[in-house]
């Protein structure tokens, strides 16, 4: 954690920084999701309470806490409560273990301390998260076990069987990454993607990003994901039409909406993860963060490059609302086809193609 | 006592305790639960160890498989079946407990027959990184265990082409016994 009092404090006030970060952009999300789907569908949506509708928000937040309790009579008492609780988990540990910036070297009362920009730093980075996220699936099966009802049932076992057919793809997928950075370092990765991509030995004004080297590995992963976070077009655990509202069916109030924030969690690690991968981090295309750093000093760099990060970031999560709007859900053997007989034998030809490619360029 | 050794012992305390409950518990659903608690609390020992890999290849591979086990216990048996042969009174239990015994024992031997190990560890060893320690293991898989490794694969599918093999002369998953 730290040498001293103060380098320990500012880590956990981080820690706990980074995950009211995750819980504080779902109301945003919300908010953009319900004028984003007014907006394709050609509705006004909540624009009402507060300028642009946004202070329907802090209405909802007031409205879920203070809802009555409904707890079904014959539940796994333990299982049903802990559910909401663990479906925070996974999405918390994996934030914290992207950099969201550059480090910050500050002197405090005559001592200098650096400072991760991010909740804590794993070396192995890739392979942590990986582990941590297919933890997810466990909360929507103790939802749906626990709370005694078939369609909760019906909804986890969906949700476990989806979970696992695209978990296959999600881990081959990044094989390509791994190959191409040769690391499992989120720090390395992002700063092997700050120069500008060389083609056939000439230098071009093109970042080198790694969707320049691993294009099919980027839609893939990117449909897993979408797969892995429950959302439209994957989202047979809460088909509404056939299973009310599948695993979380008996829960209202705060506990429902600590599902949201579990799957909006989930949303926000899954573009961090693209554009850490894919989309050079916090890469600020037209600058060096060398630059920045020796132009605006190292906090304010750092904060810029922040700023730039979450840009993307939110790039990303407004393509996850923008496709939950526009295509319809697949029907299951639909979404069994597409992970095994599709996804998976291409995650299999990008991984071999990868490989052969990176051993002959190194060799 | 330092910190870390209190996170080992309260890590270790968790990982017997969840393991007990694998045992004791009469509900195979509750004891799957069980299970993945008892993988997470094995990661978590991995981490504390400073071995980053091999922790999160425990979360990935054991915690997330035990979500098969899951869709297996609902889809195939019938729970209120199951618990009573799940809980066979007094021979029942005697027997699951003589050979958690003897796997333990075992297994604890085998720690301590191992005497590289007693010697490796000590305040003389030096931490690596977890690049490096995959690098190296990644590389003692393809040279020096390669048999080890390739034989482990054959066996695995074995024991899938075996599984099919058994449950269709049972008639598979629509067999109405």
């Amino acid at each position: 954690m730290g040498s001293d009092l103060i380098e320990i404090g500012i880590n956990t006030a981080k820690l706990l920084v980074i995950f009211l970060m995750m819980v504080q952009i779902v109301p945003l999300l919300v908010w953009v999701e319900r004028r984003g789907s007014a907006f394709i569908q050609n509705r006004f949506g909540p624009n009402r309470v507060g300028p642009l509708g946004l202070t329907q928000l802090l209405a909802d937040a007031v409205k879920f806490l203070f809802k009555e309790e409904f707890v079904p009579d014959k539940n796994r008492r333990f299982l049903f409560y802990a559910a909401p609780v663990v479906a925070l988990i996974p999405g918390a540990l994996a934030f914290a273990a992207i950099p969201l910036s550059i480090p910050i070297e500050i002197d405090i009362m005559g001592k200098s301390y650096k400072f991760l920009f991010q909740g804590y730093e794993v070396g192995i980075g890739i392979v942590f998260v990986l582990g941590v996220s297919s933890l997810g699936a466990y909360a929507l099966l103790m939802a749906g076990y626990g709370s005694n009802n078939k369609y909760s049932m019906f909804g986890a076992l969906r949700a476990s069987a989806q979970m696992i057919s695209y978990e296959l793809a999600l881990g081959l997928s990044l094989v390509g990454i791994l190959l191409v950075f040769n690391t499992f370092d989120f720090q390395q990765i992002i700063d092997s993607q700050l120069t500008n991509f060389v083609f056939m030995g000439t230098e071009t004004a093109l970042p080198n990003w790694g969707i320049l080297y691993q294009p099919l590995g980027f839609i893939l992963f990117v449909v897993a994901v979408f797969a892995e976070t429950n959302r439209l077009p994957f989202d047979l655990p809460e088909a509404e039409s056939e299973l009310v509202a599948g695993y979380h069916t008996e829960y209202g109030g705060i506990k429902m909406n600590m599902f949201y924030i579990g799957e909006y969690g989930h949303m926000l690690v899954a573009s961090a993860l693209i554009v850490t991968f894919y989309f050079g981090g916090y890469d600020p295309i037209f600058w060096t963060p060398g630059e920045l750093v020796a132009t605006y000093g190292n906090v304010m760099a750092a904060l810029l490059l922040h700023v730039v990060f979450l840009t993307k970031v939110g790039l990303f999560l407004w393509i996850f609302i923008w496709v939950r709007w526009t295509l319809p859900r697949f029907r299951y053997d639909q979404l069994m086809d597409l992970g095994w007989k599709t996804m998976l034998p291409w995650a299999l030809a990008n991984t071999i193609i990868t490989a052969v490619v990176a051993f002959w360029l190194r060799a | 006592m330092s910190v870390e050794v209190a996170l080992f012992y309260g890590l270790s305390f968790l990982i017997i305790y969840f393991g007990l409950g694998v045992l004791m518990n009469p509900n195979p659903i509750k004891a799957a639960f069980n299970l993945v608690l008892t993988m997470v609390g094995v990661a978590g020992v991995f981490f504390h160890l400073q071995a980053g890999f091999l922790g999160g290849v425990q979360l990935a591979v054991y915690a997330g498989a035990v979500m098969v086990l899951f869709v297996m216990v609902l889809m195939l048996f019938d729970l209120e079946k199951e618990r009573d042969a799940f809980s066979e009174g007094f021979l029942g239990n005697a027997l699951k407990l003589i050979s958690v015994g003897l796997v333990v024992s075992l297994v604890i031997n085998s720690v301590l027959l191992s005497s590289d190990l007693q010697s490796a560890k000590g305040p003389g060893a030096t931490v690596v990184k977890d690049a490096e320690i995959t690098k190296k293991l990644a590389d003692l898989i393809f040279t020096e265990y390669i048999f080890a490794f390739e034989i482990l694969g054959v066996l695995l599918l074995l024991v899938a082409i075996g599984a099919v093999a058994i449950s269709r002369i049972k008639g598979g998953t629509h067999a109405n016994s």
